[in-house]
């Protein structure tokens, strides 16, 4: 029997949950196809006092390591930076920190403001409503009221703490008179329904038992499939079947064996990596895999004398500063960057280097250990990759995973451009953190595990000489296959891009739901 | 096998006399053994440093076994890196070293989850400088 549904949305991740609830409606049938299985947050490894061996195994954020069931192998020979990838009921979410900034309206307008890649053919506008629709399902700590962004809508939760190290920081920061501001977080301070609110335990990445934490499953499942819509976990999809400029049919493998669902619109979700593997041969637009961005990322770590206690609170979710966000051509370099306080590890994290270089073994380890844990804050810098053609995504030419799909290649080398960037917020990293009193400072130049977030290989433009979708993620030249995911990002921004590819997700499922679908499934 | 592996250990971390044991005196070998075994390629690597620990290793004094083991990590630094990440994940996952920790730093021998720490209120008074500044963004339209 053919199974038939009105939109198949490939990848239960951030953005494929946030466009399923939106697209949903009684006469359109929605299926949701997930190669992961759920996770189960209420038993997190935070619950086990080795919970720091889960991120080298089960809750490790490289595929190739983690090799878990619904892991594919991805050839990173040719990039300096590793995959970070989570493929699960969730996506990635289940593996983030949670911080949620949103873009700037000069992100949209890279070309007309510094001559530089492209302006989307949306604005900050055209998503407003749309953030904030997603901030109140994910439910977000923080406060309005930022000089370094638009106004914007009050936080459902005011902003998560600092503790003693952040504070030094932001103390720092005003005595250099720089921009700060508490994070945006996905993490509930205050309880709500059935999430209850954060206690400040620190490893959001393995998994919240409380719910406080938000991940795409948790806030936007239950809600989607209230209304109607259909997840099918373990669906492995092997295939697009293309009839002249439609998708007919998704093949795919659950436990069952090999299925196929007729459909009218298919909505591609499932990253950079995941998509190439579908759409290669079925997407013929040169632009299709170029113009990789991952926000090469540094962390300057400062040591402090006195203990810190720098273990407590959520890890990636205290402040940030947007000092030197917009471009200035003094600097030399075009963009921007972000710098993203990072509170300290636990103690076998820490001991085994945390954000740098590992701890010595031998007679010097202990001294050094005692000097270290809790004694340390890190600042991410966070850079405005641009879009370079070399920077690619493509597949392998032998080598296929267990269902026989390519293995994707991941090629990426740090440009001139961000290179500049990075030298120059290290610099400022290093300036802020001896400002709040580091002793020492640690630097890692360049996080080669860093690829969590794989941005523009089917990138947005007005027309198929300038993108690969249209301002709605649909494919230029065919009529019913979508993207949504972060690789139709036009620019990369400095800054995170799950509330804002979960904000593109929320408009094109609502255009979806509101007409815009053109065909519906074959019965 | 057991007691080069004891006496590796106790050479990547070794005792200070006070408050911290050594980690193969400690009785990490099996512990560090089965976690080696837990890593990609771990079992491999554990099998091949202490293969290529030197006759009598064990009775070397401790500056001895390191000049030995650094010669084998300047060999192979992977595998060597493997086995010093076994050690680790031993060492600092023992209920008793976490007590020695707890004791030292205030970190609490237990789990971060269900008790978590106190959740404080942000403080907004601390914004006003950055307040003042005015803001810092580019408009587009």
């Amino acid at each position: 029997m053919t199974q038939t549904a009105d939109i198949v949305i490939v990848g239960a991740g951030a953005a494929g949950l946030a466009f399923a609830w939106a697209a949903v409606a009684p006469n359109i049938k929605v299926v949701v196809l997930e190669a992961g299985g759920h996770v189960n947050q209420r038993v997190a490894p935070s619950l086990a006092s080795d919970w720091e061996l889960a991120l080298q195994t089960t809750f490790n954020a490289n595929p190739n390591l983690r090799r878990g069931v619904a892991d594919y192998p991805v050839d990173d020979s040719e990039s300096v930076i590793r995959p970070a990838i989570f493929n699960a009921v969730g996506g990635s979410t289940i593996r983030w920190g949670a911080h949620f900034p949103r873009l700037r309206p000069s992100d949209f307008r890279k070309r007309t403001l510094d001559g530089v890649a492209a302006d989307w053919p949306v604005s900050y506008k055209d998503l407003e409503p749309f953030y904030d629709l997603n901030d109140e399902i994910m439910g977000v700590s923080g406060l309005a009221g930022d000089p370094g962004n638009p106004p914007r809508a009050t936080r459902s939760c005011p902003p998560l703490p600092l503790c003693p190290a952040t504070r030094r920081l932001a103390a720092a920061y005003d005595r250099l008179g720089w921009h700060w501001w508490p994070s945006d977080a996905a993490i509930l301070s205050r309880a709500r329904g059935t999430r209850g609110a954060c206690n400040n335990c620190g490893p959001c990445g393995v998994g919240c038992p409380r719910h406080a934490r938000a991940s795409a499953d948790i806030a936007y499942l239950g809600v989607a499939q209230a209304q109607g819509v259909e997840l099918r976990p373990g669906a492995v999809v092997t295939k697009l079947e293309r009839l002249g400029h439609d998708i007919t049919d998704v093949h795919y493998v659950d436990a069952n064996g090999p299925a196929r669902l007729s459909c009218g619109e298919v909505v591609m979700a499932g990253n950079a990596l995941g998509n190439a593997r579908l759409l290669t041969g079925i997407i013929d637009n040169p632009l299709f895999g170029c113009g990789l961005m991952l926000h090469p990322t540094a962390i300057v770590t400062g040591l402090f004398k006195q203990n810190q206690q720098s273990w407590r609170g959520a890890f990636a979710s205290a402040l940030v500063s947007q000092e030197f966000y917009e471009s200035d051509e003094s600097r030399g370099f075009i963009g921007g960057l972000q710098l993203q306080a990072l509170r300290g590890q636990g103690p076998l994290t820490t001991a085994l280097g945390g954000y740098g270089l590992r701890l010595p073994w031998g007679q010097r380890h202990k001294e050094d250990f005692v000097a270290r844990f809790g004694h340390s804050l890190s600042l991410t810098v966070t850079c405005d990759d641009l879009p370079e053609g070399a920077n690619r995504i493509a597949l392998h030419a032998t080598q296929t995973d267990r269902h026989g799909l390519p293995v994707p290649r991941m090629i990426y080398r740090v440009g001139e451009n961000s290179q500049k960037m990075l030298d120059y917020g290290i610099k400022r990293a290093s300036e802020a953190l001896r400002e709040a009193g580091a002793r020492q400072i640690a630097i890692n130049p360049l996080v080669r595990n860093g690829g969590f977030h794989l941005m523009g290989t089917a990138r947005m433009g007005v027309d198929d000489q300038a993108g690969v979708t249209d301002a709605r993620g649909r494919v230029h030249g065919m009529n019913n296959l979508s993207v949504v995911d972060a690789s139709t990002f036009v620019t990369a921004a400095a800054v995170n891009p799950t509330p804002t590819l979960q904000a593109i997700a929320l408009r094109a499922g609502t255009a979806m739901r509101d007409g815009k679908i053109t065909q519906r499934a074959i019965a | 096998m057991t007691g080069r592996l004891t006496a590796l250990l106790d050479t990547l971390l070794p005792g200070d006399g006070g408050d911290w044991p050594a980690a193969g005196a400690h009785g990490l070998a099996v512990h560090a053994a089965r976690l080696a075994d837990d890593m990609l390629g771990g079992a491999e690597a554990m099998a091949g440093v202490l293969d290529a620990l030197p006759k009598g290793f064990v009775d070397l004094p401790q500056l001895r076994r390191e000049e030995f083991l650094h010669e084998i990590e300047a060999q192979d630094a992977a595998r060597f890196d493997a086995v010093i990440t076994a050690a680790y994940n031993a060492y600092y996952t023992d209920p008793a070293i976490r007590d020695i920790i707890e004791r030292l730093t205030g970190y609490p021998n237990r789990p971060p989850q269900p008790e978590g720490y106190v959740l404080d209120p942000f403080d907004e008074s601390l914004l006003d400088a950055v307040k003042a500044r005015g803001p810092i963004w580019r408009p587009v339209d």
